[in-house]
């Protein structure tokens, strides 16, 4: 056992064709189902969803990127080490949902924010300029916002080394916001973000419903 | 068979245990019920106690209140129908089929199964409530351990289907119609309805109405075959020539056969009271023992559900201990318990035991009941039949006396001893001529391709010996009995006790010649001369004293003998003289002596050797016959089952000439009971001689005293194999643990009540079933040794599942591959593995200490050679999530994260991030890892699992079986992992190359561990090691 640890290496794994394609998640992680169900009235059924967002954001502050590199947008930042740099991700992009104007991240207005990541794999290299594309079937209840505009992700994030190697990568985010319409009575929407602007990732899967997509659901009561 | 309730005949004081009851009166209903019901058998097995053959006609008409011309009046007829009921056999109340075929499904083995797919089934169901997730996997296991159970038990119901119908062929005997006399008139009336004291006439043909004395009979024969398995017809008359009733020829007996004349006589037993009815209901009554290999397999459910029960008690406590909620730990609990079932066991078992049935078969011992396989391995006595079984069933001759000189003749089946004697002598020349002359037995006739000691002749058996000796030895029969015509002749009977017969010479056509046959003493009265060397000389006294001496001499060998003597009669008795027969119109006195001619029905050219490998097998051989104590002794020591050297206390006594009771019986090893020593034992007597005398041959017993000897075997704690043929001897063949029936000569009825039927009646053949049926005794063990490892590399996943919250590393759907699939070629193929040693020159196992399963092959299968497999396959499964990204102490703990289904950014050690579904087949490319890592070191199991003692290259690896096994589960591993749609199908992926080898460093541990293991046990014999690991 000891002797088989001693093969591996410590940088990448051996094998990584079980995730040729990344998952999308979303963030804060409901407890369940991803389901963001809570009460503008009661913070106590928000304050856990808004807490974990201001500790996930907090690596991303300038105070702590700023030993971080500021790569050049719209390019890969292609390393070949010894020494990995990361690329600064300000929170700003976030905008709304950074966190920055709106400690509640729109929670408290009924006008939730929630983060979409995509997995990191070392070494994966997207085509094109991926972006996440967030959308709603129930057209005429809620509008949903995305920051940075359009949900792009700049490629500069990429490809990621691994955890040993890329110390400080600061994985790129999108923020969703959902704002219900004021006539809207019920304020309940399924939202369906996935990957798009981009060829070589999956985003259709018949067994795995994350693979490159997410569904999640917010329900608002006042 | 209804376990419970005969159970209770057996021992009716269980009964009486302080078992609070809640309806006392009830209980001591059946208890009396119960009791009267073992009295009744006990009665059943005492003797036929009838002295109606004994009685005058006087007698006999004042006992049945009977007019011996008239028969009963109707009116008297009909009340005594109804004060004894219908003259048939009791039905047994039948089992019903379903109640058969659930016996099957329940019994057992298949409890155990049962049980764990009810627990799987809970299971679910708590699941399913509880948790809304849904996971099958418990429903799948289920219904695979419900469908193994079905499948199994739909198998041995049908094998068992196509036996036991005792009763089926009991009723099948009775007669339809029966001919009686009423009020002088001679009615036919419905057998059903003959009562006590009927007169009744049978004819050629008819099936006897019920037991009948005779009061006349014309010719007539009866064919008791199916009573006593005597295949002669029998001559009935309406003396009493014998004290026991079976024997006297003045009784004949419900449902066996007129086959020649007519007879009538008066009914003195009817239906149940009938000694068919007797031994019909003596053989449905009797308990049949758990086969000893199903006290092996409970053995064995107890050990296993011991194990389980512990593993999965203990896992309980610590899933609490370690926080799990009460929901998951009952889960766990079942899952540990289900785990621990050997869902293919019950397949391999059934599976090798019909393999072993069939390889029986073609060695002429066919297996009705399969358990019975083994049961033959076990046996420690085995009471045998003399006629038939020992012997050939052919009256051959023997020995000849004649110019005062003892000859041997060839007695063998193929005749190559080469026996010879002068053949040249005058003497000879006129002993054969008398034997072929005066002698009415014939061949049967298209026979001339048949060898002569084969052919099928019509006449008594001596006839037919003397018939095929001459035949052999001297010229053909048929020829010199057309040159030498017979012009008048006397048939023997039971009075004269000789035969004679008037024939023209062939050399002398004008001549006669009176040539006369019969018993010795008789023959010697008729004459005053004797033949030496062609030679007539005048009787003197030397030569009555040699003939004495021959006479005892070939007597005491146990064998018939016939003495010779001939007349030329004087000339006025020439050619055209018509002989009176009835009132002897010629001379019969002062003939010629001529020989003596003996005969015996020898033993089987294979028997002395079987009887001798047995010995050496420590199995003890009992001779139980109705013959002769005399020719009983003869054939035990021909055959070895008295061994040379040792003598009974008869012997001892003629030898030492003194008294038998002075006899020292304490120095004695053989002994020779009569059945009428027998009647008299009470039990602790026979269990005396039966333990202090090494070689018993029980004479002239009867049937019911042949099972009182099963029983005294069994009491003694044998496991006892009886041989027998005749419907008579049926209870014994049920009562014996293992019945073994005669496939030519066997009655139906005693082949129903048998386990097994000898096809060629040999007594050898039983020997190489005791062979097959230790050796599947022993395969089993490996067998069960292979099956049972496999069983902890397929726990351990999910205890360590619990204890370390891991990645489940082997899912239920693999352990079903592995148990059902890869495991089940290799387990069987090991039924086909050969003996380590010579089986047969050990003692019989020991059924209390010399189990299938014991702790030994237990501890070897799980303690040792499964934790090395589960170690092969846990390695595997770390080595596949390490290099996919998840190292082993990052998995610690992880099991809750990695199987919650909405997150989908789960980190590994490398900083990765999976979505549910990824790591899930991650996970079950574990699984697919596992299960092939099983496989691998099965390899090695099995090689290992070959041999319990020996080196692996003494063995050899001959078994093709096994090597096909070795491929098989090999390719099918590799079809399970790499077939498209297996990803769907059973959730099992493909693996790179490289994982394959994993576990093969475990397989060569295994191997090389395991030898130095049996090379120890083999250099101390005897040691520490052995003690505790040999199985």
């Amino acid at each position: 056992m000891w002797a088989m640890l001693q093969t591996l290496n410590d940088e990448v794994p051996k094998y990584r064709d079980q995730i040729p394609s990344p998952g999308l998640m979303v963030f804060p992680k409901p407890p369940s189902a991803l389901e963001y169900t809570y009460s503008m009235s009661k913070p106590l059924t928000y304050e856990k969803f808004t807490e974990d967002l201001k500790r996930f954001l907090e690596p991303y502050s300038l105070e702590e990127q700023k030993n971080l590199t500021n790569c050049p947008d719209g390019a890969p930042f292609k390393q070949n080490g010894p020494v990995y740099q990361a690329c600064q991700f300000p929170v700003s992009l976030l905008q709304n949902c950074s966190g920055m104007s709106d400690t509640d991240f729109g929670y408290s207005k009924g006008q939730p924010c929630v983060l979409v990541k995509m997995n990191r794999i070392i070494e994966l290299m997207p085509d094109g300029s991926p972006q996440i594309i967030c959308d709603t079937k129930d057209a005429g209840i809620a509008n949903i916002l995305t920051y940075p505009d359009r949900g792009l992700i700049d490629l500069k994030y990429f490809p990621y080394y691994g955890k040993k190697r890329h110390v400080g990568y600061r994985q790129p985010l999108v923020a969703v916001q959902v704002i219900f319409e004021s006539n809207a009575t019920k304020k309940e929407v399924t939202v369906e973000c996935k990957i798009g602007g981009t060829y070589n990732l999956k985003t259709q899967d018949d067994r795995d419903k994350f693979l490159g997509r997410v569904v999640f659901k917010v329900l608002v009561s006042t | 068979m209804e376990p419970e309730r005969e159970q209770s005949i057996a021992i009716p004081q269980r009964n009486e245990s302080p078992r609070p009851s809640l309806k006392p009166v009830t209980l001591n209903k059946n208890l009396h019920k119960r009791r009267k019901k073992k009295k009744d058998l006990e009665e059943l097995k005492e003797e036929v106690a009838m002295d109606d053959h004994k009685l005058t006609l006087d007698e006999l008409s004042a006992k049945y209140s009977v007019d011996l011309t008239m028969g009963h009046s109707l009116k008297d007829a009909q009340k005594i129908l109804v004060l004894t009921g219908p003259n048939s056999l009791t039905p047994i109340p039948t089992i019903p089929n379903w109640i058969k075929f659930c016996k099957q499904l329940f019994g057992g083995f298949s409890l155990l199964l049962w049980t764990g797919s009810f627990l799987c089934f809970l299971a679910y169901g708590i699941n399913l409530h509880y948790n809304e997730k849904n996971e099958k996997d418990n429903l799948y296991v289920g219904v695979v351990l419900a469908v193994v159970v079905l499948v199994t038990g739909c198998f041995s119901y049908y094998q068992e289907s196509k036996s036991s119908k005792i009763m089926e062929s009991f009723k099948n005997m009775v007669p339809q119609q029966a001919l009686v006399i009423r009020d002088g008139e001679r009615m036919q009336i419905n057998v059903k309805d003959v009562v006590l004291g009927d007169l009744v006439e049978v004819k050629g043909g008819d099936q006897i109405p019920a037991d009948v004395r005779l009061i006349s009979a014309q010719g007539c024969k009866v064919d008791n075959s199916c009573l006593t398995g005597e295949s002669e017809p029998q001559a009935r008359c309406p003396d009493c020539t014998h004290e026991n009733p079976l024997e006297t020829k003045n009784i004949i007996f419900f449902s066996t056969n007129c086959v020649e004349g007519t007879a009538r006589g008066v009914v003195i037993a009817t239906g149940d009271n009938t000694v068919m009815g007797r031994i019909a209901s003596l053989t449905s009554g009797l308990t049949m023992g758990q086969t000893p290999i199903a006290v092996e397999i409970e053995h064995f459910i107890h050990l296993i559900t011991a194990v389980a029960v512990f593993l999965g008690v203990s896992f309980f406590s610590l899933s609490l201990i370690l926080g799990y909620g009460w929901l998951d730990a009952v889960i766990f609990l079942i899952g540990i318990i289900v785990a621990n079932v050997p869902e293919g066991l019950l397949a391999t078992v059934t599976v090798c035991l019909t393999l072993t049935a069939k390889r029986m078969a073609r060695k002429n011992c066919l297996v009705k009941n399969l358990e019975a396989v083994e049961t033959l391995g076990s046996t420690s006595t085995i009471c045998s039949d003399k006629t038939g079984t020992l012997t050939q069933n052919r009256m051959t001759v023997a020995h000849l006396w004649f110019d005062k000189t003892v000859y041997e003749a060839d007695t063998s089946e193929d005749h190559t001893t080469g026996k010879t004697f002068p053949k040249s002598s005058d003497t000879w020349f006129y002993l054969a001529r008398i034997a072929g002359l005066c002698n009415r037995a014939d061949f049967k006739p298209h026979q001339e391709s048949v060898p002569i000691a084969k052919r099928g002749t019509t006449g008594d058996a001596s006839e037919s010996a003397l018939l095929k000796f001459i035949e052999q030895s001297y010229n053909s029969v048929n020829e010199m009995r057309q040159k030498n015509p017979k012009v008048a002749e006397i048939p023997f009977n039971s009075t004269n006790k000789y035969q004679m017969s008037i024939h023209l010479l062939e050399d002398n056509p004008h001549a006669h010649m009176l040539m006369m046959k019969g018993a010795p003493e008789r023959i010697l009265d008729f004459c005053s001369s004797f033949l030496l060397n062609g030679q007539e000389y005048p009787m003197d006294e030397e030569m009555k004293t040699d003939f004495q001496n021959a006479y005892l001499e070939l007597g005491g060998m146990g064998e018939r003998v016939l003495g010779f003597c001939f007349l030329n009669l004087p000339s006025n008795f020439s050619k055209g003289f018509q002989f009176d027969t009835d009132e002897i119109n010629f001379p019969m006195e002062n003939l010629c002596f001529t020989g003596l001619i003996s005969m015996i029905d020898p033993p089987r050219t294979a028997v002395p050797d079987a009887v001798s490998k047995c010995r050496s097998a420590g199995i003890k051989v009992i001779m139980v016959t109705g013959d002769h104590p005399i020719t009983a002794k003869a054939i035990a020591k021909s055959v070895g089952i008295i061994s040379e050297g040792n003598e009974t206390a008869e012997d001892m006594a003629a030898r030492l000439n003194i008294p038998v009771s002075e006899v020292n019986s304490r120095s004695l090893k053989a002994i020779v009971v009569h059945g009428s020593e027998l009647k008299d034992m009470v039990s602790e007597e026979l269990d005396d001689i039966l333990k202090s005398y090494r070689e018993i041959v029980f004479a002239r017993t009867s049937p019911q005293q042949k099972l009182i000897i099963v029983e005294g075997c069994q009491r003694l704690g044998s496991i006892v194999a009886v041989t027998g043929d005749g419907v008579n001897d049926s209870p014994a063949l049920k009562k014996a643990d293992i019945g073994i029936a005669m496939g030519i000569t066997g009655s139906d009825v005693s082949k129903q009540a048998a386990d097994m039927i000898l096809l060629d009646d040999n007594f050898a053949s039983i020997v190489t079933g005791v062979e097959e049926g230790r050796l599947i005794f022993d395969n089993l063990k490996k067998s069960i040794a292979y099956t049972l490892t496999s069983n902890i590399p397929e726990i351990t996943p999910f205890l360590l599942f619990i204890i370390l919250s891991i990645p489940l590393p082997l899912g239920t759907i693999t352990i079903l591959c592995i148990d059902l699939g890869t495991d089940m070629v290799p387990a069987i193929s090991l039924a086909y593995e050969t003996p380590e040693s010579d089986i047969m020159k050990r003692l019989p196992r020991n059924p209390k200490t010399d189990n299938l399963v014991n702790h030994r092959l237990i501890g070897m299968a799980y303690g040792q050679i499964g934790m090395v497999q589960a170690l092969a396959g846990f390695f595997s499964y770390f080595v596949i999530l390490a290099e996919n990204g998840f190292k082993p102490l990052d998995l610690l703990g992880i099991r809750l994260y990695w199987d919650d289904q909405s997150l989908n950014d789960l980190e590994d050690s490398y900083g990765q991030q999976w979505t549910y579904e990824q790591r899930k087949v991650v996970e079950y490319t574990c699984h697919t890892s596992f299960f092939i890592s099983i496989v691998i070191v099965q390899w090695a199991d099995l090689i290992i699992c070959k041999t319990r003692r020996n080196s692996l290259f003494k063995q050899g690896m001959k078994n093709k079986i096994l090597l096909f096994g070795l491929f098989e589960e090999t390719i099918l591993a590799a079809i399970l992992s790499y077939t498209p749609g297996m990803d769907v199908a059973l959730r099992m992926y493909p693996l790179k190359i490289n994982w394959w080898f994993c576990a093969i460093p475990y397989s060569v541990l295994i191997f090389i561990y395991d030898e130095s293991r049996k090379l120890i046990i083999r250099r101390r014999p005897g040691g520490w090691l052995e003690k505790e690991t040999y199985y």
